[in-house]
């Protein structure tokens, strides 16, 4: 988990006047997935196309620790772009020996996988289809088989959910953490936050360009995501504004949530609720991380320091 | 180089498995097969016999028997006829395939001797009875009273006698009189120039048409969104140099199958010995010409493919440089009426119509202008490289650009980053 597979130091990327990628440093580790987030025109797609030399930033610099000389070690590395999509008018095992081949992968070792993970995502017997004939998540699958089918060191997937049933996202969901245990640095971009915080081990929270959090899932959720506590009951607004602790609140009919306070020890709060609130239904938890990301999408979380956002690196 | 041959693979082994790919290679012969056979079949190779009556009243009509038999008239018969001029040409203009020449004393003082022909006489009839007019010349000579020397040097004429400079060499006397000459199949078989040519200009025809394949490619790549993918494995020079590689390869196979079929087919129908002209060392020079050719458009295709997703939404720009292959076609013209002249040599100095123009003329000059050619193919051969450098730029941005075709504008801005 500490072997340093990927480390991206400090780089720095400007399109005409506008700079969209300041300082940004992070490091991907063997076997771990680390999920690289932000709302749309954040920069996560223009950091991995730096990452895969697709283009180049204008200073700074991207260090493949297993990888001798300064070239990028492609045949090492799976990419799954945002922007995807194969040969309509080839037959899906055509592709995938081909794409194998630009990455020096043994082609009979390269047939071999392709036929266990078209079985794996239920494709048996689509080898010999064309491209044009697959529906879109089918496409979508066999992509993912491409971006894999030569044993990559690092994986980089930039939003692999995108357009995909819950169905197979559960399957990539697995395939993914199946290849992160076996060994295989994974940095993974996404805006399903919920799919993230199911998978992710560290991730890298960015906007606008620049780092906002970064570090460990439970290290941003303790030192980002206060609790909040959801209250299903007939109660009058005034009610809930003499309760301690509350930073702010949100009320939907019978339904109120209370934002708390940073450092509030919780069990004392649930102690001083007024005995006169009516409580159906009660539920204490951390905001998620789909709520930081709001957040940040919206500018609240723009409050967040750089340096604090350093958790851990 | 290994991942630009391996896209080349690919791009060869993908388009000989297309379904239209194999189609139009065997349709494209097979159409001009058709053109070629189908008139013939059509038309009537059987000239049917011609009857000819003379009047004769200068008793030549043995000699002239004599000279038809002599050129081979198999299909001629000739009659002397005593009938008057009225009543033959009743029976010319009544009867089919008959003709009536008229050589009295008086069409000869006048010098026309009229010939009646029935309008369903083959034209080839009207050359082979031409070959009667010098010994009847002759005999008008005779009947002016001129001796047989001064008929015999009438008769021989007066012609150029051709002496080229390449023939006479560093060693000519002076004094001797040296024509220059365009060379324009200047008495040398025509084949000689013309199948060598015709061999490069159907393959610079072939792998342009092929190169513009190129651009197709590279903008279904963009459109099929794969072209992130591929980069991740190879660099964007790496696979524009593969599908230039590939595309030529497709170029050259097309080629030798419409040539493959084509050649029988010529010396069936001509019988010409093609490969005896063909394997000639001119056809290097022609060759190596018609591949800089393909380099120079193939350079502007697979980087204009990279600048547009869709071609039904090209805009004007695009269209214009689509079209760029055919501007020799404006040259065609002043060429084979000079191939030395003015226009010609301009034509051969511009990069984009340089392959065509300089196979068209060396198809046609029997005395190669090497300074030209040299000259000419040095600006196309720079041409090539700065086109090659220019389309790498505009390929590395332009495939990665999704949603929308470029503007001239952005292209530019391309160029200088």
């Amino acid at each position: 988990m500490n072997d340093v597979m990927l480390s991206v130091k400090n780089i720095n990327k400007t399109f005409k006047t506008k700079q969209v990628l300041h300082d940004v440093s992070f490091d991907v580790h063997k076997g771990e997935i680390m999920a690289i987030l932000g709302p749309n025109g954040a920069g996560k797609s223009t950091t991995i196309r730096n990452i895969m030399g697709i283009m180049y930033p204008d200073d700074g610099s991207i260090i493949f620790h297993n990888s001798a000389g300064a070239q990028i070690p492609r045949n090492k590395i799976g990419y799954l772009p945002e922007e995807r999509g194969l040969y309509k008018n080839v037959k899906v095992m055509d592709i995938l020996l081909y794409l194998a081949d630009l990455k020096d992968y043994p082609l009979d070792r390269a047939k071999e996988r392709a036929l266990l993970y078209l079985k794996k995502f239920d494709l048996e017997g689509k080898e010999n289809v064309a491209v044009e004939e697959l529906s879109k998540g089918m496409s979508q699958k066999v992509q993912f088989i491409a971006s894999i089918i030569h044993e990559p060191e690092l994986l980089i997937l930039d939003e692999p959910f995108s357009g995909l049933d819950p169905v197979s996202q559960d399957v990539f969901k697995q395939e993914i953490r199946a290849i992160a245990d076996a060994g295989t640095a994974i940095l993974l971009s996404s805006h399903q936050m919920n799919l993230v915080e199911e998978m992710c081990d560290r991730l890298f929270l960015m906007n606008q360009g620049q780092r906002v959090i970064y570090g460990t899932l439970d290290e941003v959720k303790t030192a980002y995501a206060n609790f909040k506590c959801t209250i299903h009951g007939t109660n009058e607004r005034s009610l809930y504004e003499q309760i301690d602790h509350v930073e702010r609140m949100e009320i939907l009919d019978d339904v109120a949530t209370l934002y708390l306070e940073k450092n509030v020890h919780v069990s004392s709060w649930l102690r001083q609720l007024p005995e006169t609130l009516d409580i159906r239904e009660l539920v204490i938890d951390r905001i998620s991380l789909h709520e930081i990301f709001i957040d940040i999408a919206t500018n609240k979380g723009q409050t967040i320091d750089s340096e604090e956002g350093d958790i851990h690196a | 180089m290994r991942n630009a041959m391996k896209v080349a693979r690919w791009e060869l082994k993908r388009n000989l498995k297309n379904k239209s790919f194999i189609i139009g290679l065997f349709l494209t012969p097979a159409i001009l097969a058709l053109f070629l056979i189908v008139p013939s079949l059509f038309s009537d190779d059987e000239v049917e016999d011609v009857h000819l009556f003379i009047t004769d009243e200068l008793n030549i009509f043995d000699t002239l028997t004599d000279i038809a038999e002599g050129e081979g008239w198999e299909n001629v018969t000739i009659e002397e006829t005593n009938l008057d001029h009225d009543s033959m040409l009743d029976v010319v203009f009544r009867e089919s395939q008959t003709a009536y020449l008229e050589i009295t004393e008086k069409h000869m003082d006048e010098g026309s001797i009229p010939l009646y022909i029935n309008e369903d006489v083959d034209d080839s009839f009207t050359f082979q009875v031409r070959s009667l007019e010098d010994p009847i010349n002759l005999i008008q000579l005779e009947r002016l009273g001129l001796t047989q020397e001064e008929i015999e040097t009438i008769a021989s004429g007066v012609s150029f006698d051709m002496t080229y400079e390449e023939d006479v060499g560093a060693s000519t006397n002076e004094g001797e009189v040296i024509i220059e000459s365009d060379g324009l199949f200047s008495g040398d078989d025509p084949l000689k120039r013309a199948v060598p040519g015709a061999f490069a200009g159907i393959i610079l025809f072939s792998i342009v048409m092929s190169g513009m394949m190129i651009f197709q490619s590279a903008s279904q790549e963009k459109k099929d969104k794969i072209a992130e993918i591929i980069l991740s494995s190879l660099s964007p020079g790496e696979l524009m140099q593969g599908k230039i590689i590939g595309y030529f390869a497709l170029g050259l196979i097309q080629v030798f199958v419409w040539i493959g079929l084509a050649i029988p087919l010529v010396m069936w129908k001509f019988d010409i010995a093609i490969f005896e002209y063909l394997f000639v060392p001119e056809l290097i020079i022609l060759l190596a010409i018609a591949v800089l050719g393909y380099l120079l458009f193939a350079a502007l295709f697979v980087g204009l493919g990279a600048t547009m997703e869709d071609v039904s939404t090209s805009g004007n720009f695009q269209g214009m440089v689509l079209m760029l292959p055919f501007l020799p076609l404006i040259f065609l013209g002043p060429i084979l009426s000079n191939p030395s002249g003015l226009i010609a040599q301009i034509g051969s100095y511009i990069p984009f119509t340089s392959p065509a123009v300089l196979i068209i003329r060396l198809t046609l000059l029997d005395v190669w202008p090497w300074v030209e050619i040299a000259l000419a193919s040095g600006i196309l051969l720079v041409s090539v490289w700065i086109f090659m450098k220019l389309a790498g730029k505009v390929f590395q941005v332009g495939i990665l650009m999704y949603g929308k075709n470029a503007t001239p504008r952005e292209i530019w801005r391309w160029l200088w980053m």
